[in-house]
């Protein structure tokens, strides 16, 4: 039976070509927005290169005072000083990487001026995060403890400041008016991850600043790797015992608080949406579900009036069924198999629009080393709102149908 | 005749409601659209009000041994006199961290006598700040050494917060009331949009960057001959680098305006062609189904026809009918569109509003109108005897 739905669907799709092809427009056009979206949500969120631990590591982007008298409250990332006094000392962790965000000093080569983003790290930094080295290897506890001047430098830098030469390790790279060492070269990491992005990896100890300062505010953030993933929230319960015995350096603060999250929560809950109390991340699910819905809101309506259409226009073939003794139900049937062909043929020429514009975006490095792809999970999600969109778009017109009366459904001939 | 095509609308308004709902949808989107680009436009239109060519900003972080007032404020002098000393160098100036393009954003609430509670930017600027970026004044004077000795703090605000706070009187010699402090306004400068070419012109305040102030200040504005090229600027970086102790950045403004500008036109781009390629979606959808309801009415038409009717009259009944469809769907639309300007939603002008309004209510009209062009075009064609053969 589904032979035969799918060769009407076909001679359908085949006799008003106009309306064809105004359907699978809107259908694939929406879809190939919906992957492109996803694809950039998927590349942000799941344990892309170096940060393939994120699903046994939390993040310590940010430490909170909080004074209760006047409402006031910092915001800041923490100190080195806290980081490796508290946190490094946890005994869930397995791993702490703790590295400064990067900030951005100059170098100048050949004349011409280089922006490079500067990291300061631990020696775990490697551990946690696994980038792959190109040439040489990072540098060691000895060496940073020795503070000895060594850095990793990434891949691009290395072509913009060394220009084609085959290896770069033993050489020096000036910046930020220090010379360092070259100790390895490791694959770029795109700007979307600030907490493993940089262009140059240092050691903590050679940084211009005092690491050792006793402040619990600084510049710093940690990733704390567990042994295993069941061990997240054990480790998260250890730190948040630890953090409720710390108070505030500065007096005009009463409460000291700092949240160990996941990588994704660890974001939102910097931004407006979240705050210490929660996340933030259910606000912002509702928020993307209703622009989502908005969305899509308008195609499918438009699908909707187009299917009324053309289902109007098939009034004779549907009296001759009902008249032969059809129920409402199979035709209803018959039509939202219908509909759904015609929406995965949409969703088939959707998912190629989207495979090429997601190469051209990777091709033209529209963001560097930003690598787009179009994974299971992405496919996944695209072929469900394929079938959601096929199923709305479809039942309203089929129902409507269906409750043709016979007499006028031949009639109307 | 609107009477009676509105009656032919009402005999089927089952049929007509989706049309009506996706017509009232597609004006909210282009609403949105439109609003984005008036916006945008408005923001373009006004001037700059400074000048950013050759103007590098070093920005640093404060040594740990500069800790007291005095040997903060000295320590700027000293970088001054450096900068100075270079013949490429035209002018220096120290600014806090929210200088013109920078991503950093720094504002309070002030009052005056006449006006409690305006929301203004809070700019830290020395004495040089004006030189170096050329910004205009229009009535007063910018800051100078004389102000060491200044009883109360002196500020110098913009037009805009000028005319917001006094009223649009003159505020020379008015005091400002923030915190507990009285801060006495010396001088009125020209509005800068300091925040890129498409973002709006904000409420400015200007404080002299004193000796309590230097220690918080890490950014000096270069102003630079022109034809100053990377040579230079590696020779400015060591010797700043040397001096100050730690890490220090160079940029250059103009790029800084590009990457303000990139971050403004891109959500419009994407909003652009979203928007867009959702309105050829509709716009297709409408033809189609206005073209099939047109032929399903083929009899109707050769009645007419056949009782005298011209074709261009049974054309225009079609046309007026898709119009007084997409009447009701606006009317809808506008209810909802005229509350943001009402409600005052995201704090935009309500002219902005008014604008996209009127912009997206014609958007709608002329494309419903395209759509029906044809198809009402075909209708006239029909000959009544073939039409009503059929029957």
């Amino acid at each position: 039976m589904l032979k035969n739905y799918f060769k009407i669907a076909i001679a359908v799709l085949k006799r008003r070509k106009f309306f064809t092809f105004i359907s699978l427009f809107g259908i694939s056009f929406t879809l190939t927005i919906l992957i492109v979206a996803t694809a950039f949500i998927d590349n942000a969120t799941s344990d892309n290169y170096p940060e393939v631990n994120r699903d046994r590591s939390l993040y310590i982007t940010s430490v909170q005072e909080k004074g209760l008298k006047n409402h006031s409250q910092m915001n800041s990332p923490a100190s080195f000083y806290y980081l490796d006094r508290y946190v490094s000392t946890l005994k869930t962790p397995v791993k702490v990487a703790i590295s400064s965000f990067y900030a951005v000093t100059n170098a100048y080569i050949n004349n011409k001026r280089l922006a490079i983003n500067l990291k300061y790290t631990n020696d775990e930094f490697w551990d946690v995060f696994q980038y792959k080295f190109i040439e040489g290897k990072p540098y060691t506890l000895q060496q940073i403890n020795n503070g000895e001047h060594v850095a990793v430098i990434s891949e691009d830098t290395k072509r913009d400041y060394f220009g084609d030469l085959p290896t770069v390790v033993g050489k020096y790279i000036e910046a930020d008016n220090v010379q360092y060492r070259v100790a390895g070269v490791v694959k770029s990491v795109p700007v979307t991850m600030p907490l493993s992005y940089a262009d140059l990896y240092v050691p903590y100890t050679v940084s211009k600043t005092d690491y050792r300062q006793k402040t619990l505010m600084g510049n710093y953030t940690a990733v704390m790797m567990a042994a295993t993933k069941a061990d997240v929230p054990k480790m998260k319960e250890e730190y948040a015992a630890i953090v409720a015995k710390i108070k505030p350096d500065d007096k005009e603060y009463d409460e000291f608080i700092s949240i160990a999250d996941t990588y994704v929560a660890s974001f939102i809950r910097n931004s407006p949406l979240g705050s210490s109390d929660e996340s933030g991340i259910s606000k912002l699910v509702m928020a993307a579900s209703i622009f989502l819905l908005f969305f899509m809101l308008l195609p499918t309506l438009n699908l909707v009036n187009i299917n009324i259409s053309r289902i109007m226009e098939r009034s004779s073939e549907i009296g001759v069924r009902k008249a032969f003794g059809a129920s409402s139900s199979t035709l209803v049937g018959q039509f939202i198999v219908e509909n759904l062909i015609l929406t995965f043929l949409g969703c088939i020429i959707g998912i190629i629009i989207s495979f090429i514009i997601l190469q051209l975006m990777n091709n033209t490095n529209m963001i560097a080393n930003m690598h787009l792809t179009i994974n299971g999970t992405v496919l996944l999600y695209s072929m469900a709102a394929c079938i959601i969109f096929g199923l709305i778009s479809g039942v309203y017109p089929a129902w409507r149908m269906s409750r043709l009366q016979v007499v006028t459904a031949l009639k109307s001939q | 005749m609107i009477s009676h095509l509105f009656k032919l609308i009402w005999n089927k308004k089952k049929q007509n409601f989706l049309l009506i709902t996706e017509m009232f949808v597609s004006f909210l989107v282009m609403f949105a659209v439109f609003t984005m680009i008036v916006r945008a436009y408005n923001n373009y239109r006004h001037p700059l009000g400074f000048e950013y060519d050759d103007v590098w900003v070093a920005s640093y972080m404060t040594p740990e041994n500069i800790q007291s007032d005095d040997s903060a404020a000295l320590f700027q002098d000293v970088l001054r006199k450096q900068l100075q000393s270079f013949p490429q160098v035209v002018e220096a100036g120290f600014s806090g961290h929210n200088f013109p393009f920078a991503m950093t954003m720094s504002n309070s609430m002030v009052s005056s006598d006449q006006n409690e509670g305006v929301m203004t930017n809070f700019y830290n600027a020395d004495d040089n700040y004006l030189k170096v970026l050329n910004a205009k004044m229009l009535s007063g004077r910018w800051f100078s050494k004389a102000d060491d000795v200044s009883k109360s703090p002196v500020v110098v605000i913009n037009r805009k917060l000028q005319e917001e706070l006094f009223e649009g009187k003159n505020a020379i010699g008015k005091y400002i009331e923030y915190g507990g402090d009285r801060l006495k306004v010396i001088g009125v400068m020209e509005n800068m949009k300091d925040k890129g070419t498409y973002t709006p012109v904000e409420n400015g305040l200007f404080k002299r960057i004193d000796a309590g102030a230097a220690k918080w200040t890490s950014n000096i504005l270069i102003k630079v001959k022109p034809g100053a090229d990377a040579v230079f600027e590696g020779k400015l970086f060591k010797a700043l680098s040397n001096t100050i102790g730690t890490s220090v950045e160079i940029e250059h403004m103009d790029k800084k305006l590009t990457r303000q500008n990139k971050l403004s036109l891109i959500p419009m781009i994407i909003m652009l062609v979203v928007g867009g390629f959702l309105i050829i979606n509709v716009a297709l959808g409408l033809f189609g189904v206005l073209w099939y309801n047109i032929n399903k009415r083929r009899s109707e038409i050769g009645l007419r026809r056949a009782v005298g009717a011209s074709g261009n009259s049974v054309s225009k009944q079609l046309v007026g009918e898709s119009l007084v469809l997409s009447t009701l769907a606006l009317l809808i639309g506008l209810f909802f569109a005229i509350q943001f300007p009402l409600l005052k939603v995201f704090d935009l002008p309500a002219s902005v509003y008014l604008v996209a309004i009127a912009l997206s209510v014609a958007f709608i009209y002329i494309l419903v109108f395209l759509c029906a062009l044809y198809p009402g075009r075909q209708a006239a064609a029909i000959y009544p005897a073939v039409a009503l053969h059929e029957e």
